[in-house]
């Protein structure tokens, strides 16, 4: 099994006639994912990577039963894209853009939240699920399909954590970029739980990083969770009042230290790790 | 993005929250002439992007303006956090009776907006929010509603605003939330917000942050001189010059110089190397996508840099190419050559077609490889890490 995509899921992309999106509705495709069309409002009916274009989401799930979409659009037109794709129904929709202005989150999640719909990111590398389905700008190398989930703020830290459970042995179920905007339209409680439900994630490795508030709100989850969580956080060492890349990365006076995080995280339950190396040693002793 | 005290105020007026008749002084002579002009005594208010500004001396009570002059002077050439003083607003003072406290933020758990507000102004809110929660008030909001009249009433009646100043508390504190939603801001707050000793609301001191990712949707702020900034005190030159080339960097008191993708892997980047017990010279993020440009760049600032003596090199492409990376580290060795050693791992999207790319460049001129040290997906990346690291101690002569 896996969380929030597989074989099964139908893909759309909203802004397939793009550079951005008709590179990576290419990849996508031939990684596996059953990608059935895509929206570009004016460019209805041309056909890119042998797939539809529609000039709205609605025709596109008339036409295909699209039940996913995949935002490739500059931040500007995120807000609209990702409202549209959930009033039409949509259960998931994952936004790769980054820079979403934080207002305009705020209204996408407060929609995703009345019609049912998770929304990952903005600025996330996407979600893959190995084997099966690749959503997003992930690269297929890393990934292999096993039993350990993953979820992450950083595309490039998803990778690693990936590349040493598939160096290992252990390999993936399905792999979540949260994202690194400061407002995120799922947050790692919601996707720890998911994980929790699934059979087939006999552990869940969770990084996230200095700043921001999303890994503490994961505590009381953590704690009521059977599968075994493994925690690194990132920022450790980071020089306190510097902003490092990430919107959310800074830390103001004591509130979101990483080692704070750190903390917390493993008095509800969590494994810590410091580097990705720690992670299969912790699964040997976890026995998973 | 944070404003400046007067920058914050001009959009009070906007929305009528009254402010203070003030006017900005680049120089001595003009805070001596705004002085004599608005009426003594007036305040001399330090306009730097950073708190703790009474704290540390930038706001001074004058009572003429000869030492509206000489006060000015001494506060141009002050530093508080970093920044230099270059703007000072020049108020006339207020007679206070009592100061209060109202706020706009964003709750990132509940994802809504909230107004808090409190009979304790002019103090650390987040002080009085410890030790007497009883005295702040607070109320969320959903992005898309609005504040109606009667809410901003019990706000300001919350906060114990007489009858005789509900109407003007009440239209402050609505003012100060559609100012929020209207900029996109992050936070917006009157701090204090004051009660004159002749019975007026007037906003003494503002602190208003905006969304830099929405700012392209209001050119108004442009007009007014209020653009994109740079809030992290003063730069060293090589961040500045970083800054030019829109490249994140920020400068660390290690050895090693940090090369990595993005902006995750590079903060836990800089926790590997402290673990194999170095320490990074600098923290940098390449952005999604960068061009070979921008990567030979991101290097001549690691490779002139006296303090780096090894460079920690890590790409793992997703929306970055390998063959991209590989250009630019061939362009960065053709064009500057590498004084430094440098290892290196390198996987990802792209990645056959990054190898081929270094492996004939290589074959054409291996001189320019000779400090290079490139790994693959074979090698762990605490590997290359700890490798930075006995490379910087080589360098040093062992340490």
């Amino acid at each position: 099994m896996a969380i929030l995509v597989d074989k099964h899921s139908k893909v759309m992309v909203q802004g397939i006639t793009g550079g951005a999106g008709s590179f990576h509705t290419r990849r996508m495709i031939e990684y596996g994912t059953v990608i059935v069309g895509g929206t570009s409002p004016g460019k209805g009916g041309q056909i890119v990577e042998g797939k539809p274009v529609f000039d709205t989401v609605a025709e596109c799930v008339k036409e295909t039963g699209a039940d996913t979409s995949v935002i490739f659009l500059p931040a500007p037109f995120v807000k609209e894209a990702a409202i549209e794709a959930i009033r039409a129904g949509l259960k998931f929709v994952v936004v790769i853009p980054e820079h979403i202005p934080i207002h305009d989150m705020l209204l996408v999640r407060k929609e995703a939240v009345a019609h049912g719909c998770t929304v990952l990111g903005g600025n996330t590398a996407g979600i893959i699920t190995p084997g099966e389905a690749n959503l997003g700008i992930m690269p297929d190398i890393a990934f292999t399909p096993g039993r350990v989930g993953t979820v992450s703020r950083s595309g490039s830290i998803t990778y690693y954590i990936a590349d040493t459970l598939t160096r290992t042995g252990y390999g993936e179920t399905t792999c979540v970029g949260l994202g690194g905007d400061p407002i995120l339209g799922s947050t790692f409680d919601e996707i720890l739980w998911m994980f929790e439900q699934d059979e087939k994630t006999r552990a869940v490795v969770m990084t996230g990083e200095i700043g921001g508030v999303y890994e503490e709100r994961a505590c009381d989850t953590i704690t009521k969770m059977e599968t075994p969580v493994i925690a690194m956080i990132g920022g450790i060492f980071a020089p306190p009042g510097k902003r490092m890349g990430h919107a959310g990365a800074i830390v103001e006076g004591k509130m979101g230290t990483a080692k704070e995080k750190l903390e917390a995280l493993a008095e509800a339950g969590a494994h810590p790790a410091r580097t990705f190396l720690d992670i299969p040693e912790i699964l040997k002793k976890l026995k998973v | 993005m944070r404003l400046y005290e007067h920058e914050g105020k001009e959009l009070f007026a906007r929305f009528k929250i009254p402010i203070p008749a003030g006017e900005i002084a680049l120089n001595t002579d003009e805070a001596k002439k705004i002085a004599t002009e608005i009426g003594l005594p007036v305040v001399l208010k330090s306009q730097v992007l950073t708190g703790g500004r009474g704290k540390a001396g930038g706001i001074k009570v004058v009572d003429s303006p000869q030492a509206a002059e000489i006060v000015a002077g001494e506060l141009f050439r002050l530093k508080i956090n970093g920044f230099p003083v270059e703007k000072i607003l020049v108020e006339p003072k207020l007679n206070i009776a009592r100061e209060l406290y109202i706020g706009v933020t964003i709750d990132r758990v509940n994802y809504k907006l909230v107004v808090i507000a409190s009979s304790e102004g002019g103090v650390d809110i987040e002080e009085t929010a410890a030790k007497t929660p009883e005295k702040i008030y607070r109320r969320s909001f959903d992005i898309d509603q609005e504040m109606y009249g009667f809410e901003a009433i019990t706000i300001a009646k919350g906060i114990g605003l007489d009858s005789e100043l509900i109407k003007t508390g009440s239209a402050i504190i609505s003012g100060l939330f559609k100012l929020f939603k209207k900029y996109d801001a992050k936070l917006a707050e009157i701090n204090p917000l004051v009660v004159t000793t002749d019975g007026k609301l007037i906003a003494a001191d503002s602190r208003v942050s905006l969304d830099d990712d929405a700012v392209f949707r209001h050119p108004e702020l442009a007009e007014m001189g209020i653009e994109k900034r740079h809030e992290e005190g003063e730069m060293t030159p090589r961040e500045q010059k970083a800054t030019e080339w829109g490249i994140p960097y920020l400068d660390l008191d290690g050895n090693i110089g940090m090369f990595p993708g993005g902006a995750g892997f590079g903060i836990m980047g800089n926790d590997f190397i402290h673990y194999y017990g170095g320490k990074p010279a600098n923290f940098m993020d390449s952005g999604g996508g960068p061009t070979p440009e921008r990567l030979a760049r991101m290097l001549v600032l690691l490779d002139e840099n006296p303090e780096v003596k090894a460079i920690f090199g890590a790409r793992f492409g997703g929306i970055s190419r390998c063959d991209d990376f590989a250009k630019g580290v061939i362009m960065f060795l053709k064009d500057h050559g590498l004084s430094k050693p440098m290892v290196c791992r390198m996987t990802g999207n792209m990645w056959q077609e990054g190898v081929r790319l270094f492996d004939e460049a290589k074959k054409q001129n291996p001189e320019l490889f000779r400090k290079f040290e490139f790994h693959g997906i074979e090698t762990p990346i605490e590997e290359i890490s700890k490798r930075a690291v006995e490379l910087a101690r080589e360098a040093e002569g062992g340490w």
